[in-house]
């Protein structure tokens, strides 16, 4: 409606003091099952023949002797682990402070001849530094860093994938899972303690991201032998201080993919302690992987990334299996995501108000939980349509598929959206799809809506238009899912190892 | 001898502004007026004027230069508004007793998908216009984007046309050739005149194509083509905006079309004509086209305009507003309707498979997208019916 709202939202942002409000990290719960039943779909496998990189990564595979590589590695040091220290935290903050220390300080390693394989070709071995994990993930980045460590195994590559949380049944074939406080962790030092020691046990939730953080950090640092690493791969800002000491250390190649940056989170009020730790992931990476040509615009003007060091992956998704006939959809506009103040979830709200006395068979649905929920309850009240909204709270990944799939209509209203994967889903399962002109996921399908983050008017139009017209909704919807099934992460996986191999090439000639 | 028929199409939809669905019952214009007036401006400034003073031209310079026009009523219309110098042109032109004027719907409309007796009151309407404008009575018929079939060449002899043009696809051609007269086989005593769409297209498409294999396109070679080209005549049917706007002036187009009379003069074998002279022969077969075949796309059906399930569904809600629109009296509905039945606004939702053909589609669309273009038609369409409704005395 009026281009007013996006400041009052920003202070509101700005206000905030909850780390969990402001950060993209996750929502820990008290152990939550994971493991294959968890997953989004139980499709498995490739859907397309295998590219000719892929097949030459294959044929490299297989004729590659095992021991070739290790051979040409000089011996690591193993690395001194920090004495135990009576107090949990006061230890945490000690190898905190010395990996930092090893981490930004160059002169703190000492010079070696670059062991690093010849791997224009041949099999990785990738140490994927993570964060979220499906199923429990609260945005694009525990999706992505997990589908393509799935793919990375597939294509042969050895992929130890680091995680804050230690979690039972994780089961990704070829992928070794790595936590504080696992199997490994007690097998050496019986005193680590697990991450979930932070969690508040009143709100299930992480209280301070940073002390999260640098436990994580500190941990990676001081990780043991993981034998010959090639790259080290952080994603966003948790582990970029650990992730850039290991790569140190075990003179591998640092890349760093940004799914969303604190600037965009916080609506322009960064977080200190966070954007710091961005900028020094994105100064110390060979490679810097943006999800989206917008978001690696940003990384170069913002943080000063050099345009000849940032790429662009994006994401992608599954094709979903079965979604529903157009004819059989009830009449559901929806968004699902987090309830943060950077979806813009207000503009829906004000869109469907503007909509829903036309279309009094329509059920407009917000999925998905976060700290603007009492805010957007309060919205949702004060706009007479407390009755026509529905608030589904935290989705299963089940239903999150199942009403992506049933939807009449998807908005990701988004004031600041690096990528949008939600989007692209809704797209893969036929469902007709209405983003904001500020997502990255417009920029691989025209087969959308796109409307100023802004304008209300606008986007009760669109709704209005795709409720009334049922041609548009088919054709909207079926066009959209041919583009957001075009590639899948097999691709990206594939795009992401280019990356790899260029993050190698530049470490070893400098 | 062989003639040659140069056919060039002006039209310029009236193109809608954004009517979403909120201006529902606002009152607000379906069209955009000054955009089109002002595109109208440009394409005058960059093809019409620099085009047609050639032409002129080239008509005192050849006296065996012909020439024919086909011009819609929605150019007529934006022409008198945004450039009347360019109808004064065109008077001059068809004064020169050189040119054959060539009917068609009113609207360059999809007029010939709806009920009747809708085609045949907007081919009388663009008939009178041609008689009030030019002060002739054209004998030849060209249906919206060259559309052709039996049924069509029924029409056309029905309401006294002497000939019909269509395009030389070898689909209805069956191994013929597209440069012999033919006659309908549903309407015997009317002249079917088939484009050379390679020849056609050389000019209209591929003038400009650096990556053709026969680019730079010359008059001379091009006159050497058509020379070596036998058959009764050589139907050149092509877009006038094809000299300056389609092709731009820096490709040397504009000069293309200044030396080509010259060119074919060389040739004794070429004689230019009109298609109402071209008609004038006996045919040589005749042609059978039970399916409506155009000039677009590469499947030269009605795809372009009807291809998809948006398309459809528009053209569907047309025909059911057309019949609302119908009960009353009001013009201003009318011509609302009969603007939005307008070729041009289903070519814009194209949702083709075809990359090339989607590039052309989205070349001449003002849309971002078909999907823009679907939702904009639609909500003006519904508005014009509830409009229609309340005239009728119907509750909206």
């Amino acid at each position: 409606m009026t281009k007013s709202r996006a400041p009052a939202r920003r202070r509101r942002a700005a206000s905030s003091g909850a780390a969990r409000r402001r950060s993209g990290g996750p929502t820990v719960r008290r152990p939550t099952p994971v493991g294959p039943s968890g997953r989004r779909t139980t499709s498995s496998g490739s859907r397309r023949k295998p590219e000719p990189s892929r097949a030459a990564d294959a044929t490299a595979r297989r004729t590659r002797s095992p021991g070739t590589a290790r051979s040409r590695r000089r011996p690591q040091a193993k690395p001194k682990r920090t004495a135990p220290a009576s107090s949990r935290l006061t230890r945490a903050e000690q190898s905190f402070l010395e990996a930092m220390a090893r981490a930004t300080s160059r002169k703190a390693t000492p010079e070696t001849p670059s062991p690093l394989r010849a791997v224009s070709e041949g099999p990785l071995h990738i140490v994927m530094v993570g964060w979220e994990f499906p199923p429990d993930h609260s945005g694009g980045l525990g999706v992505h860093s997990y589908e393509i460590v799935r793919e990375l195994a597939q294509l042969g590559h050895k992929v130890t994938f680091l995680l804050p949380e230690a979690r039972p049944h994780w089961e990704v074939s070829g992928v070794d899972f790595r936590a504080p406080g696992d199997a490994q962790d007690r097998a050496k030092t019986p005193d680590t303690e697990p991450l979930r020691a932070y969690v508040s046990p009143e709100t299930g939730t992480i209280t301070n991201l940073s002390e999260v953080a640098d436990f994580y950090n500190t941990w990676i640092a001081d990780l043991g032998e993981l034998g010959p690493v090639d790259v080290v791969h952080v994603h966003d800002w948790f582990g970029t201080i650990g992730g850039a000491a290991l790569a140190r250390r075990e003179h591998a190649a640092l890349v760093v993919t940004i799914h969303s940056t604190e600037y965009d989170r916080s609506l322009d009020h960064p977080w200190t302690d966070i954007l710091r730790r961005e900028e020094h992931g994105i100064a110390q990476a060979d490679r810097v992987i943006a999800v989206s040509r917008h978001l690696r615009e940003q990384l170069i003007r913002r943080y000063g990334a050099p345009p000849d060091r940032v790429r662009v992956v994006y994401n992608a998704v599954r094709p979903a299996e079965g979604p529903a006939s157009p004819d059989h959809r009830p009449p559901t506009v929806i968004y699902i995501g987090r309830l943060a103040a950077m979806k813009g979830i207000d503009t829906f709200l004000k869109a469907a108000a503007r909509v829903a006395p036309s279309f009094p068979e329509v059920q407009f649905v917000v999925g998905g939980e976060g700290p603007e929920l009492p805010h957007l309850l309060h919205l949702a009240a004060s706009l007479g349509i407390a009755d026509r909204v529905m608030f589904l709270g935290r989705v299963s990944e089940a239903e999150r598929t199942y009403l992506l799939s049933h939807a009449s209509v998807f908005v990701l209203p988004s004031v600041v959206e690096p990528f949008g994967i939600a989007a692209l889903e809704a797209m893969a399962a036929g469902t007709p799809t209405i983003v904001s002109k500020t997502s990255g996921v417009a920029e691989i399908s025209a087969n959308l809506f796109r409307v100023d983050f802004w304008d209300v008017e606008e986007f009760a139009n669109r709704i209005a238009e795709l409720l009334l017209y049922p041609a548009l909704s088919k054709t909207l919807g079926s066009q959209g899912r041919e583009d957001a099934v075009r590639e899948g992460w097999r691709e990206r996986a594939l795009e992401t190892v280019q990356v790899y191999r260029e993050a190698i090439r530049d470490r070893r000639s400098t | 001898m062989t003639q040659v028929v140069w056919q060039l199409h002006l039209h310029q939809p009236w193109r809608l502004g954004r009517f979403r669905y909120l201006d529902l019952g606002s009152g607000r214009s379906y069209f955009d007026h000054p955009r089109n007036l002002e595109i109208f401006r440009r394409v005058a400034d960059r093809s019409y004027r620099p085009a047609l003073d050639r032409l002129l031209n080239l008509f005192d310079e050849f006296d065996e230069f012909r020439l024919s026009l086909s011009v819609t009523g929605t150019f007529l219309e934006q022409a008198r508004e945004a450039a009347p110098d360019v109808v004064e042109r065109l008077q001059a032109l068809v004064g020169t007793g050189r040119v054959g004027l060539v009917a068609e719907t009113y609207y360059h409309s999809l007029a010939f998908l709806m009920p009747p007796p809708e085609l045949r009151e907007e081919v009388e309407l663009h008939r009178e216009l041609l008689r009030q404008t030019f002060h002739q009575d054209p004998r030849t018929l060209r249906m919206t984007e060259l559309a052709y079939s039996d049924q069509l060449a029924r029409f056309a002899e029905a309401r006294g046309f002497r000939a019909m043009l269509a395009e030389g696809w070898p689909g209805i051609l069956h191994g013929n050739s597209p440069t012999y007269r033919y006659c309908a086989v549903s309407a015997p005593t009317l002249t079917v005149l088939m484009r050379h769409f390679p020849l056609s297209d050389d000019i209209a498409f591929r003038f400009s194509a650096r990556d053709w294999s026969e680019y730079p396109l010359t008059s001379e070679k091009f006159a050497r083509w058509l020379a070596a080209t036998p058959g009764d005549f050589i139907g050149l049917f092509m877009d006038f905006e094809t000299f300056g706007e389609h092709q731009p002036a820096e490709s040397g187009i504009l000069e293309f079309l200044t030396h080509l009379p010259g060119a074919v003069r060389s040739y004794p074998q070429l004689a230019w004509a009109t298609v109402d002279e071209a008609a004038q022969g006996p045919p040589r077969d005749t042609v059978a086209s039970p399916e409506i075949v155009t000039w677009a796309d590469e499947r030269r059906d009605l795809g372009a305009w009807l291809g998809n399930d948006l398309q459809r569904s528009a053209l569907e809600a047309a025909q059911k507003v057309g019949r609302l629109v119908r009960l009353t009296e009001e013009t201003e509905l009318w011509t609302d309707w009969r603007r939005l039945l307008t070729s041009d606004h289903f070519y814009y939702m194209y949702v083709g498979g075809n990359p090339a053909d989607r590039r052309v589609h989205q070349h001449f669309s003002n849309y971002p997208n078909p999907f823009d273009a679907y939702a904009n038609y639609m909500n003006a369409l519904t508005d014009l019916r509830r409009r229609a409704l309340a005239a009728s005395g119907h509750p909206a």
